[in-house]
């Protein structure tokens, strides 16, 4: 579905991702851990055509991106959902208008109520149901990420990319919020990549985990094999040590 | 230490002429924009004139009946002191707002006020990933916030303008009259405003209300960082945009003279 080969990304004169080959088939499901500022949002972006990587070739669905000019990347974005690590909520655009444009782009034949009910649908299956009319400043933390998966799975895309679906969240939302996430997947048998910081929660959501730090790959594979990695940077981080490489 | 020097004026120049040619391409894809409207939200222009006359009203009516008020007590002062005729400043100060004063002022106002609020919402967008979201379904982030900003400014540039223009000379006519004793019909006389200084006029206007948009635009979303990124973005545009203005009015000054208004 996903194949990255030596992926090179410079930022601002600063290397951000570093030579990064990646391989994801359809239907996996990925988790990309790793520190701070290693490189997971960027590199989820990337995958979306976002950002333009120097260095290395990224095909999605057999399409090469990173020499595509923007206007013919929208063809390969319309397989892609995301969620945005700050939820990147439209603030000038109601909950329901939010959610639901998205779905007007893709097909702008959909009258208004039909994008109102699509949305009111989604809004539902996120237990949102009634605040289709609030403005996204008037939601909580926690009620704006569930908008924004809500707009992230609206179009049913192929792929979907999770950034931090359940940062700053209780444990019982964030296991509702992977209830949701499966119960989705499973219904539309997408590719999805998550993004998360809280790990035992991510690693049973996820069948596949890639491990970043500083741009590089530490570790790429099975979930199951994570235990079992070498890498002092990974073992350090999986098992939350004070002492360590970072 | 002068190697350092030499090599951040280096950058600093490098950095301007890439902002040039970035701004250049954003004046492109507006312009293409404007042609083919990809989607625009509806009623978007509506919204952005609103916004902008909103925003400037009050502003270009007190500084420019002020400005009208001063300019035109400055010169009758001097003329008291030298001949003591009054009969020219009406016209002549009718002319020289018409086709110079009000089309730089009005523009560098819209410049601070509307310059300002374009690049601290575009700024602000871009830094909550707004406009990454916008990318990722499909919407060029120019089509959709700059194009709409840009044709609503043109339109309420022209309209401040016209507006300013009224507010300047009625305010100039005033104090002749209450100060100097200058009769109306004296004042109100716009027989020396040419057909070239209207067309110089209008164009100057025009052309400083779709610069702003641009400039502000290019700015707004060019933001790194969190809103101390914004903060900068705002400052940057203001600055900017006033530059362009004054350029662009040198030159278009420059080109009526040798032009329409030439002889005048
Ligand atoms: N638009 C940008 N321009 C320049 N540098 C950037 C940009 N976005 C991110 N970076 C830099 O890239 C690096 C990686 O950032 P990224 O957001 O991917 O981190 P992250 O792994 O998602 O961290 P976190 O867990 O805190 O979200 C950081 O050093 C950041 O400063
Ligand atoms: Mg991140």
């Amino acid at each position: 579905m996903i194949r990255c080969d030596g992926l090179g990304l410079t930022l601002s004169h600063r290397p951000v991702l570093n030579d990064l080959s990646w391989e994801l088939a359809p239907g996996s499901v990925w988790g990309i851990i790793g520190p701070p500022a290693s490189g997971k949002s960027v590199l989820a972006k990337t995958l979306c055509g976002l950002f333009t990587p120097q260095q290395g070739t990224l095909h999605v669905d057999g399409v090469e991106m990173t020499r595509l000019p923007e206007p013919e990347r929208v063809t390969v974005r319309r397989k892609m959902g995301m969620l945005f690590q700050n939820n990147a909520l439209f603030d000038f655009l109601r909950v329901w208008e939010n959610v639901a444009f998205p779905l007007a782009r893709q097909d702008p034949s959909l009258s208004r109520e039909a994008l109102a009910a699509r949305a009111g649908e989604r809004l539902r299956a996120v237990g949102l149901a009634g605040s289709e009319e609030k403005w996204p400043s008037e939601l909580s933390g926690g009620m704006k990420k569930r908008v924004g998966i809500a707009r992230a799975t609206i179009c049913n895309a192929p792929v979907l990319i999770y950034d931090e679906p359940t940062a700053g969240l209780d444990p019982v939302t964030t296991s509702k919020i992977y209830d949701l996430l499966t119960d989705l997947r499973t219904r539309h048998a997408s590719t999805v990549i998550a993004i998360s910081s809280d790990i035992p929660a991510l690693r049973r959501f996820v069948d596949h985990i890639l491990f970043l730090h500083q741009g590089q790959v530490r570790y790429r594979g099975p979930e199951a094999g994570l235990e079992a990695c070498e890498d002092p940077v990974v073992y350090q981080f999986v098992r939350g040590l004070g002492e360590g490489p970072l | 230490m002068i190697g350092n020097f030499f090599a951040s004026i280096g950058a600093f120049v490098l950095g301007l002429i890439e902002a040039f040619f970035a701004g250049l391409s954003i004046a492109g894809r507006t312009f293409r924009g404007v042609f083919h409207p990809r989607g625009r939200a509806r009623g978007e222009v509506l919204a952005q004139m609103y916004q902008i006359g909103n925003r400037s009203l009050l502003f270009v009516t007190v500084t420019l009946g002020a400005l009208g008020m001063v300019l035109v007590f400055q010169v009758c002062l001097q003329i008291n002191k030298i001949t003591g005729d009054q009969s020219q400043v009406g016209p002549e100060f009718i002319r020289g707002m018409v086709h110079a004063f009000v089309p730089i002022l009005t523009a560098m106002m819209l410049a601070t006020r509307v310059g300002a609020g374009i690049a601290a919402e575009l700024g602000s967008m871009t830094v909550t990933e707004q406009v990454d979201a916008l990318r990722m379904t499909g919407v060029d982030p120019v089509d959709y916030l700059i194009v709409p900003r840009f044709l609503a400014s043109i339109i309420m540039t022209l309209v401040l303008g016209i507006y300013a223009t009224v507010i300047v000379v009625v305010a100039g006519a005033l104090m002749a009259h209450t100060a100097f004793d200058v009769n109306y019909a004296v004042f109100f006389v716009f027989e020396k405003v040419t057909w070239g200084d209207l067309g110089v006029g209008l164009t100057k206007l025009a052309v400083h209300g779709g610069a702003i948009p641009i400039v502000s635009g290019y700015c707004g979303l060019s933001t790194t960082g969190g809103s101390e990124g914004v903060g900068t973005a705002t400052t940057r545009a203001v600055i900017n945009s006033s530059l362009t203005v004054i350029i662009l009015d040198f030159v278009i000054s420059a080109i009526g003279l040798m032009t329409v208004q030439a002889g005048v």
